[in-house]
């Protein structure tokens, strides 16, 4: 796909935007941000819309209108037997079965970082679509769907690792450590925790979703912030949130060390596409974080 | 025989460059564009190009020198050179249109003993494809460099020439026109000459892809590629005057052209043509170094920023634009308010809706949170960091082609970024 270029080149709202996936922590937050932008949202979730359902197409279908911006983050998660791969697949297959008989006016993927080559680095959005993982398969496997079906523009945006206070995921990074520290745990680390990453704020990925449906946008964006960190940097900044600083413990590796020892991103792309958009420091959002997660 | 006569046809860059070194060599020359109102420009001896030491070389030999617009002076040369600027387009494709015409002119109104002499760039097999029985179609490989136009002209460090049968001696008016040179001749098949081009840009390209690849990760490790660069020059095998320097991609049109050429042969002929497309990929990377940066220190904290931007030419010496880092930068900038200063090219080149001339580089500078010195004009030298220092609002000052001194920048407590060192 190429980069991201812009249909409106000043942003204009779009009629209405529907939000499927709205329960998630991505579809909900991109919901709450919506609504800070006063632009007329559906947010639908599983139980309005049960895209795995025997009527889920009709469902979304009665629900579609032809100036409606749609942002379709709904996934099975995690993705990792053939099975949810396909269940995935059928969700995408049946939100496209609606689109044509209701076609939106904008249709906004919430892909994953995943669809990447593991070797690419730094990963840019001209970077090669080879996923190394059945997750990563099935996003490149919608946003081909999407694109080659829905006649509209079309966006995808990327997101890598990304953090929030609602996290139902304790995946190993911020989140996890997180919990592990507020129930005075220790933050433990796989080995020496040098393995640097990318981890972007859920707030900021609702962000540019918004920008991408304010400037009609189609293409691919990455939704990271051109910063890896390592996950010994994350754990230490994690445990001095807390007045009696957790102890960061290494742990034995639960297997081989990553193929994957860094990834770096270069956001040029997004510099070009919102060059006012500038992405929370991981540091700041980790203590945001903190603070909202007390109350 | 008596000295050729000379003649050029196409008046840009190259073929005005080319024939006035003719001209300097003793040779009548005659300059011939289709275009009459840029031979009425001429022939006063205003140049529609910024060369150092053209307009000197043009005035000492204008005697010899006649421009026009008149296809039929073409009758009176021993030999033509075809050598008008061949346009590409942003991917580095060549428009070959005008080219062809031109050479269509040139053959129908010159002798049949003349030598007709292709000098633009050209991909290979374009020569041979266009032989004819019964004339004498040759190529010979340009070297110009925009900014060292007059210098490469009259002082090359040789000829490469392509001729249909590498067997056959030089036509004596093209031999006898290179020989004034006093320079090697290196007669091959036309295919290898246009190859020849290629090849040598190539390596260019390779020589500035591996400096802005260590030089990115010397700004990373806390080594400067300024003390690296001279020990590589000191090896016989990189030679005194390979490209080195970091910057800040590939401009100018002419090396990208020589790669979209390579990807497009090697992909007809199924050869491996990875390492062009990590120049290309390379070159597109360092492009936006300013920008990043830009970004990193400035933009992302100041809303309203204001930015100063010195140079808007693709290099030094010339007004070409193309492909200029400058401009690259500047289209994305528009959120913010640009001072800008070109010793030659307009501020009006400036794809921004919000952006002014200043009237001299300091004045550029003047009031700006950061400014970004994107040509490494030689004036830009004579800049005082106090003086900048005084005029700025703000400290950040990215100077990619280091034409401040960064010691004296520090001192005047400047922010000073550049390539290749942290």
């Amino acid at each position: 796909m190429h980069a991201l270029t812009h249909y409106n080149t000043q942003p204009a709202k779009p009629a209405r935007a529907v939000v499927i996936g709205a329960g998630g922590m991505v579809g909900s937050s991109i919901v709450r941000e919506l609504a800070n932008s006063d632009i007329p949202t559906l947010a639908l979730t599983r139980k309005d819309v049960d895209l795995l359902g025997a009527g889920g197409s009709a469902q979304l279908k009665s629900k579609l209108s032809t100036d409606d911006a749609v942002v379709f983050v709904s996934a099975v998660a995690p993705a990792k037997t053939a099975a949810q791969l396909m269940a995935n697949l059928r969700m995408a297959e049946a939100a496209l079965a609606a689109f044509a008989a209701v076609p939106p006016a904008h249709l906004l993927y919430i892909s994953s970082d995943a669809v990447y080559a593991d070797d690419a680095n730094p990963v840019s959005e001209h970077s090669s679509v080879a996923p190394s993982t059945i997750h990563g398969m099935m996003h490149a496997a919608r946003e081909f769907m999407f694109r080659s079906e829905y006649r509209g523009p079309f966006a995808a945006l990327r997101p890598t690792l990304i953090y929030g206070a609602r996290d139902p995921h304790s995946g190993y990074g911020p989140n996890r450590f997180r919990r592990q520290a507020a129930k005075g745990e220790p933050v433990t680390i796989f080995g020496a925790g040098e393995e640097k990453r990318d981890h972007v704020a859920v707030e900021d990925v609702a962000r540019l979703a918004v920008l991408i449906l304010l400037h009609r946008s189609a293409g691919a964006l990455n939704a990271v912030t051109g910063v890896a960190t390592s996950f010994r940097d994350i754990a230490d900044i994690v445990a001095r949130q807390y007045q009696l600083p957790a102890q960061v413990k290494s742990v034995s590796r639960p297997g081989p060390r990553p193929h994957l020892l860094h990834r770096f991103f270069d956001i040029t792309q997004c510099l070009k596409a919102f060059p006012e958009f500038h992405f929370e420091p991981l540091e700041q959002g980790i203590v945001r974080v903190h603070r909202e997660v007390l109350g | 025989m008596s000295r050729p006569r000379v003649g050029y046809a196409g008046m840009t860059h190259l073929g005005l460059c080319s024939a006035i070194a003719a001209a300097s060599k003793g040779f009548a020359t005659l300059g011939f564009d289709t275009d009459a109102a840029l031979v009425a420009r001429l022939e006063p001896g205003n140049l529609p190009v910024v060369e150092p030491g053209l307009d000197d070389l043009l005035r000492a030999n204008r005697a010899r020198m006649v421009c026009s617009a008149d296809p039929a002076r073409l009758q009176d040369c021993d030999l033509v050179y075809v050598a008008p600027d061949v346009p590409t387009d942003d991917n580095g494709g060549s428009d070959l249109a005008g080219l062809d015409r031109l050479l269509e002119l040139v053959l129908a109104n010159t002798r049949p003993d003349a030598v007709v002499v292709v000098l633009s760039q050209v991909p290979p097999g374009y020569t041979r494809a266009r032989q004819r029985a019964g004339r004498l179609l040759y190529y010979q490989v340009e070297t110009l460099v925009f900014g060292r136009a007059a210098e490469r002209a009259t002082k090359p460090e040789r000829f490469i020439v392509g001729l249909p049968d590498p067997a056959r001696p030089l036509p004596a008016a093209l031999g006898d026109f290179l020989a004034a040179f006093d320079c090697p001749i290196l007669p091959m098949r036309c295919e290898s000459a246009e190859l020849s081009k290629i090849s040598i840009n190539c390596c260019l390209v390779a020589s500035v892809t591996v400096a802005n690849t260590l030089a990115e990760l010397c700004e990373r490790i806390g080594a400067d590629w300024a003390e690296i660069a001279p020990a590589l020059r000191l090896d016989r095998r990189i030679g005194a005057h390979s490209y080195l320097a970091p910057g800040l991609g590939l401009a100018g049109g002419n090396l990208e052209r020589d790669l979209a050429t390579v990807l497009h042969i090697s992909q007809e002929h199924g050869t491996d043509a990875s390492v062009i497309r990590a120049f290309v990929g390379n070159s597109a990377h360092r492009r936006d170094w300013p920008l990043r940066t830009l970004h990193e220190l400035v933009l992302s904290r100041e809303p309203h920023a204001r930015i100063g931007v010195l140079g808007l030419a693709y290099k030094e010496n010339t007004h070409s634009v193309k492909n200029s880092p400058a401009l690259a930068l500047i289209r994305n900038l528009t959120p913010w308010t640009l001072q800008v200063f070109d010793p030659v090219v307009p501020a009006s080149a400036a794809p921004h809706p919000n952006a002014t001339g200043a009237a001299s580089a300091l004045d550029a500078a003047g009031g700006v949170d950061a400014l970004a010195i994107m040509t490494p004009w030689p004036q830009f030298r004579e800049l005082a960091c106090a003086d900048l220092a005084r005029v700025m609002r703000g400290r950040l000052v990215l100077d990619p082609y280091r034409v401040l001194d960064a010691g004296k920048a520090k001192a005047a407590g400047l922010d000073y970024r550049t390539l290749g060192v942290a």
